[in-house]
């Protein structure tokens, strides 16, 4: 059992093995998919299609990202076994990506069953709500706060995306938000993993 | 009666662990107190301490039997686990009450 204090310095502990860039990164991947499939999918390919061309190129880009942390950053953090208390937390965050996939496939389904409610925006409650919630909880149980402010940002690209495109009528609007965001994680992502490399370098013991 | 508790705090103070008061393994204690386990890097890391100084501060921890040092392969390399032992915990935590005990009374005597 841990005390206040330790506490703080656990989670301190605990959040500085996510140096690096890799949030952003993931959060740069996760928005690729969300936005190249809707490009290739109007386009002329069909939805299957579409997800199952971008699905080589998250795996590689996830690829990458494990290998760089696994090669780069954890040689120069150093390797810990976190407590069962932190492992238990962890476990908890995995229920809460289910649990909303499930709300949002309900809710999804009600929306398009009633034609009155079947709305440009009211359509986008489910894909906006969703993000928010999961990085919400993983910014809850992860102790990073900035996952708060990354949800917002994830759960406000589609409503965005599509009011832009009542504006100014174009069918790229949406999926250039979608990945004109995704960049600017990347480009973050980029300027934190070279901010570490300065800061650590790798220590022969 | 505040008078008392005081001077027993005090007087506490006085058997206090030297081992664990010593910043640089106070540091250690304290970082390992918060993992199951973790290797010299993340201790040079978080410690801010030299090579050299973390290893002597290890090596003591060691012989009272508060830490417990295992020596292993990863990738072919030599890789050392430092893990706090139960009773490097309890000596941590013994020294913990008995310096929060001494400030709280500091605390509340000043107000």
């Amino acid at each position: 059992m841990l005390t206040l204090n330790e506490k703080k310095i656990e989670s301190r502990v605990f959040t500085s093995f996510f140096q690096g860039g890799f949030i952003e990164a993931f959060m740069g991947i996760f928005l690729l998919q969300l936005g190249l499939p809707v490009i290739f999918s109007r386009s002329g390919f069909g939805d299957m299609q579409s997800a199952l061309f971008v699905l080589p190129i998250a795996l590689i880009l996830l690829a990458v990202i494990f290998l760089v942390r696994r090669f780069v950053v954890i040689p120069r953090l150093g390797r810990v076994k976190f407590l069962p208390e932190r492992r238990r937390r962890l476990s908890k965050l995995i229920i809460v990506p289910i649990l909303t996939l499930i709300a949002s496939a309900i809710v999804g389904y009600i929306l398009n069953e009633n034609a009155s409610m079947r709305n440009i925006f009211i359509g986008q409650i489910p894909f906006s709500l969703s993000p928010i919630i999961v990085f919400g909880a993983a910014a809850y149980f992860l102790d990073m706060k900035r996952l708060y402010i990354y949800g917002a940002i994830v759960g406000l690209i589609m409503p965005l995306g599509k009011y832009l495109e009542t504006i100014i009528v174009s069918r790229d609007i949406l999926p250039g938000t979608i990945l004109f965001t995704a960049f600017v994680f990347f480009g973050i992502a980029t300027v934190f993993f070279v901010a570490f490399l300065k800061k650590y370098h790798v220590t022969k013991v | 009666m505040e008078n008392r508790e005081a001077t027993d705090s005090i007087s506490e103070v006085m058997n206090i662990d030297r081992l664990v008061h010593s910043p640089a393994r106070l540091a250690i204690l304290t970082y390992l107190s918060v993992v199951e386990e973790g290797d010299a890097v993340y201790l040079l890391n978080q410690t801010g301490l030299t090579w050299g100084n973390l290893s002597a501060n290890v090596t003591r921890l060691q012989e009272a039997g508060y830490i417990e040092v295992n020596k292993e392969f990863k990738d072919k390399k030599p890789h050392t686990l430092l893990k706090l032992t139960d009773r490097g915990r309890k000596a941590f935590h013994d020294y913990q009450g008995k310096m929060d005990a001494l400030l709280h009374i500091k605390k509340s005597k000043s107000k």
